[in-house]
């Protein structure tokens, strides 16, 4: 992976500030490989002391295991969280974006996408893992299991981004990052949780759709909320 | 060109970081910003280049609010910190590529390679920035605004990591500037460099402006009013 590739790409002309700025993160993740390894291993560290410390019986593992595996998805997001601005706190590079004239919210939007993706390829590792050692058999169930999931994790990126650039200044900031973070994070948290657990459970779909709802709202309305306010939050 | 500042304060809490303050700059003008530490010289360029929120007061560009036409006039401000503002784990041209990009320029006639070239660092295009020496990294700033070509240049201290041939670099490149009819100010503690470069001289003290004057010979007022911030012993160029 090389700058060059995002010049090639865009033939006919720049490329846009938003995938740039993604571009950039990905490229840094790649050569630190600070956020991606510690996540990885944390999540199966996880869900092996889960395993073994619970011992899920089969016909207890669709009620425990969404909680279970929501836990270690949120614990190693935080994780990531914390390194989420880490190349921009370095050099104050966070000042020389702010200084561009791109628009602000483009920093906050490219900053949820490079998170969501790391979040994605934390979950394709740790989903099947944790799908194993629970002994889950929905086969059928789990593409609504996936859209539960992934309403979930962008919740839980826009939220996260936007109080990780909130407390970039701050001082004690791992330990306030996750006490501001988690209250936030209850009602995307218990949504996806409660899907997934009925999704796993009977299978009835209607059931579930509330929480659906509530995690749709959350997510437009954060978005939203978001890229209004990036633009006061990283302004000191 | 023309930069005014009306009233301009900054406070943190109960701390005031300026209070007050007020300039007309035009374009051509190269001002030194003096003053000893923690008198609000940095606070200053943060809020000239549009990074801070003034508590109170106004910076216009040209007649136009800093905050209304903010996203197209910080294409026009440039802030060289050294040191500061480059990705560590990017290569020095990636860098480059990056803010280039990000100020929608369109790179032509290998103006990237010419400005890495231009700032001596040719055979370091290649390198982290975490691998470059601190004045390495301070041409590197340097040449990332030679590239984007701001009308307003602030300088941060800049003499500190700087050898010779850096700072002739930079003094050529702020001379540029002016000569196009844009604004340096830098703020520096290296008061015969200022002296000698700059056409115009603003203290502060306490945040508070205690002196603005242009440049003359001989320039007495001057001499008196930096005494205090010049290290023991040191004398002026005859």
């Amino acid at each position: 992976m090389r700058w060059t590739n995002i010049d090639r790409e865009e033939k006919h002309g720049l490329p846009e500030p938003d995938r740039l700025l993604l571009w950039k993160d990905l490229l840094l993740e790649l050569r630190r490989r600070e956020s991606l390894l510690a996540m990885f291993f944390f999540g199966a560290l996880l869900l092996f002391i889960f395993h073994f410390a619970l011992d899920v019986r089969p016909e207890k593992a669709a009620d425990m295991a969404p909680g279970l595996l929501w836990l270690a998805v949120v614990f190693c997001g935080t994780l990531g969280l914390m390194q989420l601005f880490q190349a921009e706190r370095e050099n104050r590079c966070l000042e020389a974006l702010l200084l561009s004239p791109i628009d602000r919210a483009v920093i906050f939007v490219s900053k949820v996408f490079f998170n969501l993706i790391l979040m994605v390829m934390l979950e394709i590792v740790i989903f099947p893992l944790f799908w194993v050692l629970f002994n889950l058999t929905a086969w059928d169930r789990l593409p609504m299991i996936f859209l539960y999931g992934l309403l979930g994790t962008v919740g839980f990126c826009v939220v996260g981004t936007l109080f990780s650039a909130l407390t970039l200044g701050a001082r004690g900031r791992e330990i306030l990052l996750p006490l501001l973070l988690l209250p936030m994070l209850i009602p995307v948290v218990l949504a996806t949780i409660r899907g997934i657990e009925i999704v796993l459970q009977a299978g009835d779909f209607s059931e579930a759709l509330p929480w659906l709802h509530l995690l749709i709202g959350f997510d437009v309305i954060f978005s939203t909320a978001g890229i209004l306010v990036f633009e006061w939050i990283v302004e000191p | 060109m023309q930069l005014e500042v009306r009233g301009l304060s900054k406070s943190y809490g109960f701390a005031w970081a300026l209070r007050d303050i007020d300039l007309e700059l035009h374009g051509g003008d190269s001002v030194a910003l003096l003053g000893p530490n923690g008198a609000g010289k940095t606070t200053l360029l943060k809020a000239l280049a549009g990074l801070l929120r003034p508590t109170s007061g106004e910076i216009r560009f040209n007649g136009t609010s800093l905050r209304q036409g903010s996203a197209r006039l910080r294409s026009t401000i440039g802030l060289l910190s050294p040191n500061d503002h480059l990705y560590e784990k990017l290569t020095a041209e990636e860098n480059l590529r990056l803010f280039f990009a990000l100020y929608s320029r369109k790179e032509k006639n290998g103006d990237i390679r010419g400005a890495l070239d231009a700032a001596g660092l040719a055979d370091w295009s290649g390198e982290y920035v975490a691998a470059l020496s601190s004045g390495m990294k301070c041409r590197l700033s340097i040449a990332k605004w030679l590239l984007l070509e701001p009308k307003l240049l602030l300088v941060d201290e800049p003499y500190g990591v700087l050898d010779g041939g850096g700072v002739d670099l930079l003094e050529d490149q702020l001379k540029n500037v002016c000569r196009s009819g844009g604004i340096v100010v830098m703020a520096t503690h290296d008061v015969t460099r200022a002296a000698a470069f700059c056409s115009r001289a603003v203290i502060l003290r306490r945040g508070k402006l205690v002196f603005d004057e242009a440049k003359r010979r001989p320039w007495e007022s001057f001499y008196s009013a930096v005494d205090e911030y010049r290290p023991r012993g040191e004398a002026w160029p005859s």
